[in-house]
């Protein structure tokens, strides 16, 4: 039997394959079986056959004795829990909430990072921001797209909100004009349909000319809700601001690009404007450097002559869709990402701590089931059940808590990715979460496994191993403390940020202040007369409402505006650096609004009747030509051509926009109702109670007209500031429970510590030492590894304070002062918690103990 | 420690073939795990060919229901290998034996009413 020896060496690495317990009672005997029937099988079928029914026999009685000894195992550590409800309580929730967040936030970055978007090879698709592709006509854009180097091809797309439906059945909605190429581009194939046809993209301007450019791209959501999955939707008709379009195809599920768009039109292209942005694939095979050197030298060439000054303002940049996409939420989440990362840190270090402090109960359990016979192995085995039982067990249970963050998460994270839905219910979202309880499991059961060793090797509970054991939990806390002093400067910096940009003064008075959007697209107050008669009406029924201060009216509303109309104008002749947003607003606006007017008046009643061309200007425009001061009086020009004369200038407005905080120029709106038309109205008392009275009585002038957006403007700024109060309450709850999860650690060791020493401190106190004594000694023990924790904690957080400048805007690092802070906070909270855990000393019978000891 | 009252007996009924042909072999005198084998499969034709790892998978889970025990006396000194284990079987495992051929038995009677009793079994 050539093969004897190497069938031996092979059957004994298998026999490696059964629990510990079982193999050390019959590997042995399973061995001298093997040599026995080996020595009966001759010629190489004898072997195989052999060799078949053993691996037959592994089969079948490998997985059944682990299944033993894993019941028996678990069984054991029911027990265990059983005894100490409240500890093993403890430890699967502090472990459920690590990996409950943990999950929950991973879920957004993957849906953010890492998921893909729902378009075809979707890495290849490139956002160009500050990038003016020839767009005066249709031609001339498509002329332009094909000639690229290094972009297979190039759409153009506008996005507003308009008017679906007909009168009195209209909806407001997220609407796109877009090149004819768009869904090529994005590789996103209409479920039902077709998608635009070259050709059906024309010169025009506004909903463009009738016939092939009055067809539509309906959105899945739409399709459904308004033709309920009917396949004849494709032919029929809708409206949009009153503009009959022909439905050709329906979008596949879940493509919404950009922000929750439900209808896409061929674009209507016309000279002069400036809304369009720009989406291209890159050309096979062209690497990533590449396309940025091509794209560099066309930027430059598209806008040349720009000034120092335009190139940090408006750099031209192109980027991947998905992180343009992502936006600020990315750099948020990853702070999240990395608060709760160090959350479920602080989780396994206090159960790591518990364990320990269980697994030195039981030494004496250990060292008599070591004695008895159980191996190093099968005692580790035990306890490593244990730990992935909690961990399951944890796992279970922060599922729930990340179903719960996912859909906290949903409401607050950005509309341009609504598409992407957070679920837990992914494959990549679950095999995280169960990586995350694998590897705490770890965490936590490590030290305890290799105390527990100890135990075994010393076979005795020596005070050596006490020691130790105290020496690593004590370790333990200091680690806690250091996370949680960095996660504590985190969430200080991170709601600092946020109170900075809540009290930012944005150039109005938020209170008291009623809003109400109307769009007069489609309605019969269509042609500039008809619109401002509208608009006076309704302004004069609110100016009569009891309670009504003042009211007013705006084409673009700070915070609700996201696009501008705007130009390069100059002053006198003089040229500017940048554009001007005009913002076209009604008498009694800046008292309305409570703005500050700096110099001058606003605008007259008569002025606006007589389309008299006035303007009022911002300190930013005024001060470009000069002092604010002398303003008033001069003439805003187009190269040497006076257009208004200034009869104001006024402190700016925050319109929390890109480009919108730029120069500003207010004009009389003597065309009003476009895309973001705004009556604005300062009322006495609470603002919400007169929400209804005010919306009512501008639907009384004409109940066709769509009105919408009733709210205060309190309200529109809590809506725009979501995202970033719900980091920095998630960053404050984070650090809350950190503390708290440190605490606890703390309490828990110096009880511990307590009811090990009860004998010693008996002694003590019957040699006379008072119990105020013992206490004030323990707590002085106790402190030592904060301050342990403290040093390295700072360093950490320090660090941690560089990288958040950089991640979340508006956060600075917290400085010494809020350090030591932070420390001393966390010292007088383990202080509390230690001298409740030391209440036991003074109800101490030092009798009993002497006599029992 | 396994229960060993009547109920228990019972309770584990029906035994696994394996169970019931270790239990029958020893209980002819005490056997080692390699004799219990040959003995099994000779019994059965070959039809239960027990593997080392379902035997002593059997064995071990019959020593923890203390159906059956480690014995330290060799029945034949001259053929005794002192690294070979023997085991023999328990007063409680006898009895669960016999409930289980009581067992067995009942359901030859029932299948004999039912079907008939074959002339060649």
């Amino acid at each position: 039997m050539p093969d004897a020896p190497f069938s031996l060496r092979l059957y004994q690495r298998l026999l490696k394959l059964y629990p510990a317990g079982f193999r050390e009672n019959y590997a042995e005997l399973l061995e001298r079986e093997f040599r026995d029937e080996l020595n009966e099988s001759n010629g190489t079928a004898a072997l195989a056959i052999l060799w078949i029914r053993l691996i037959a026999d592994l089969a079948i009685s490998v997985p059944s004795q682990f299944a033993r000894e894993v019941t028996q195992d678990a069984r054991h550590a029911l027990r265990l829990w059983a005894r100490h409800p409240w500890h093993t309580g403890f430890a699967i929730l502090a472990l459920a909430i690590g990996i409950g967040a943990n999950t929950g936030v991973f879920s957004v970055v993957n849906a953010l990072l890492l998921r893909s978007l729902p378009f075809h090879d979707p890495e290849r698709v490139v956002y160009l921001r500050y990038f003016f592709t020839p767009h005066d006509s249709a031609a001339q854009f498509h002329e332009w797209r094909r000639q690229s180097t290094y972009l297979a091809d190039t759409a153009l797309f506008e996005q507003f909100d308009a008017n679906l439906g007909g009168a009195g059945e209209w909806r407001r909605a997220h609407v796109v004009q877009a090149s004819s190429n768009f869904f090529s581009v994005l590789g996103a194939q209409p479920v039902l349909g077709r998608g635009f046809a070259p050709g059906e993209d024309v010169d025009g301007t506004g909903w463009g000319p009738p016939g092939p450019n009055a067809v539509a791209v309906i959105g899945y959501g739409l399709w459904q809700e308004l033709f309920a999955g009917d396949q004849k939707a494709v032919g029929s008709t809708i409206r949009v601001d009153g503009n009959p379009l022909t439905i050709i195809g329906v979008a596949p599920p879940g493509f919404d690009y950009p922000g929750k768009t439900v209808l896409w039109k061929p674009a209507a292209f016309s000279p002069g404007n400036n809304g369009w942005e720009t989406v291209a694939r890159l050309k096979p095979g062209i690497t990533w450097p590449q396309a940025l050197a091509a794209f560099a030298i066309e930027a430059d060439r598209l806008w040349p002559n720009r000034t120092a000054l335009q190139r940090i303002k408006y750099p031209s940049t192109i980027t991947e869709l998905r992180d343009e996409l992502a936006g600020p939420a990315k750099k948020g989440s990853l702070v999240l990402m990395a608060c709760v990362v160090l959350i479920l840190l602080i989780a396994c270090t206090n159960v790591a701590n518990l364990l320990m402090a269980r697994t030195a109960d039981r030494a004496t359990e250990l060292s008599i089931r070591s004695a008895l016979g159980a191996s190093r192995a099968r005692i580790s085995q035990q306890l490593l059940t244990e730990c992935v039982l909690l961990s399951l067990a944890a796992c279970a249970a922060g599922l729930f808590i990340a179903f719960w963050t996912t859909s906290i998460a949903a409401a607050f994270q950005p509309a341009a990715l609504a598409s992407q839905a957070y679920s837990i219910l992914d494959g990549r979202v679950l095999c995280f979460t169960i990586a995350a309880s694998v590897v705490s499991g770890l965490l936590f059961g490590v030290l305890p496994s290799l105390y527990a060793n100890r135990v075994h090797t010393f076979r005795t509970r020596g005070s050596t191993a006490n020691r130790s054991s105290r020496l690593i939990r004590e370790a333990l806390v200091a680690a806690q403390v250091m996370l949680t002093i960095v996660l504590l400067a985190t969430s200080i910096s991170v709601g600092r940020a946020f109170l900075d940009l809540m009290h930012v003064d944005r150039g109005f008075e938020r209170t008291g202040l009623v809003t109400v959007n109307v769009s007069l697209e489609g309605t019969t107050h269509e042609g500039d007369s008809r619109r401002l008669a509208y608009f006076e009406e309704a302004l004069a029924r609110i100016r009569r409402l009891p309670g009504v201060r003042s009211a007013s009216a705006t084409e673009c509303l700070p915070i609700y505006a996201t696009s501008f109309m705007g130009g390069r104008f100059g002053m006198d002749g003089g040229p500017a650096d940048e554009n001007s947003m005009v913002n076209p607003v009604f008498p009694d606006y800046f008292r309305t609004m409570g703005g500050r007017i700096l110099r001058g008046r606003e605008f007259t009643e008569e002025e606006l009747q007589s389309e008299a061309r006035v303007a009022i200007v911002n300190e930013l425009f005024a001060s470009e030509f000069g002092s604010p001061a002398d303003t008033v009086g001069r003439q805003v020009t187009t190269g040497n051509n006076p257009v208004w004369r200034i009869i104001g200038v006024v402190k700016g407005m925050d319109y929390m926009t890109e480009g919108a905080n730029s120069p500003q120029i207010f004009v009389p709106s003597h065309s009003p109702g476009g895309f973001f038309s705004t009556f604005v109205a300062r009322v006495n008392g609470r603002t919400e109670d007169r929400l209804a009275m005010i919306r009512d009585a501008i639907q009384s002038v004409d109940p066709q007209v769509p009105v919408f957006g009733v709210k205060t403007m309190e309200q529109r700024l809590f809506d725009a500031l979501a995202r970033p109060r719900f980091y920095r309450t998630a960053v404050l709850c984070f650090a809350a429970f950190a503390l708290l999860l440190a605490v606890i650690g703390i309490y828990g060791i110096v009880s511990y510590t307590v009811a090990q020493r009860t004998h010693e401190l008996g002694v003590r106190m019957a040699l006379g030492t008072t119990p105020a004594h013992l206490r004030v000694s323990l707590l002085r023990q106790g402190l030592l590894p904060i301050a342990a924790g403290a040093i390295p904690g700072i360093a950490g957080a320090v660090l941690s304070g560089r990288l958040l400048e950089s991640l979340v805007d508006g956060a600075k690092s917290v400085n010494v002062t809020t350090y030591a802070a932070s420390v001393l906070f966390i010292a007088l909270i383990a202080a509390i918690g230690i001298w409740v855990a030391t209440r036991p000393i003074a109800r101490l019978d030092i009798a009993e103990i002497l006599r029992t000891g | 420690m396994p229960p060993k009252d009547q109920s228990a007996v019972g309770s584990l009924t029906p035994l696994s073939p394996a169970v019931f042909h270790i239990l029958l072999s020893l209980g002819e005198g005490e056997r080692h795990g390699y004799a219990l084998k040959r003995e099994i499969a000779l019994r059965t034709g070959g039809k239960l060919n027990l593997g080392p790892g379902v035997l002593y998978g059997s064995i071990n889970k019959m020593l923890e229901l203390g159906l059956i025990e480690e014995s330290d006396d060799r029945p034949d000194p001259h053929l005794d290998d002192e690294r070979r284990r023997y085991y023999r079987i328990t007063p409680y495992g006898r009895k669960v034996a016999q409930a289980e051929a009581a067992r067995m038995r009942e359901l030859v009677r029932l299948a004999g009413v039912r079907f008939g009793v074959p002339k060649h079994a």
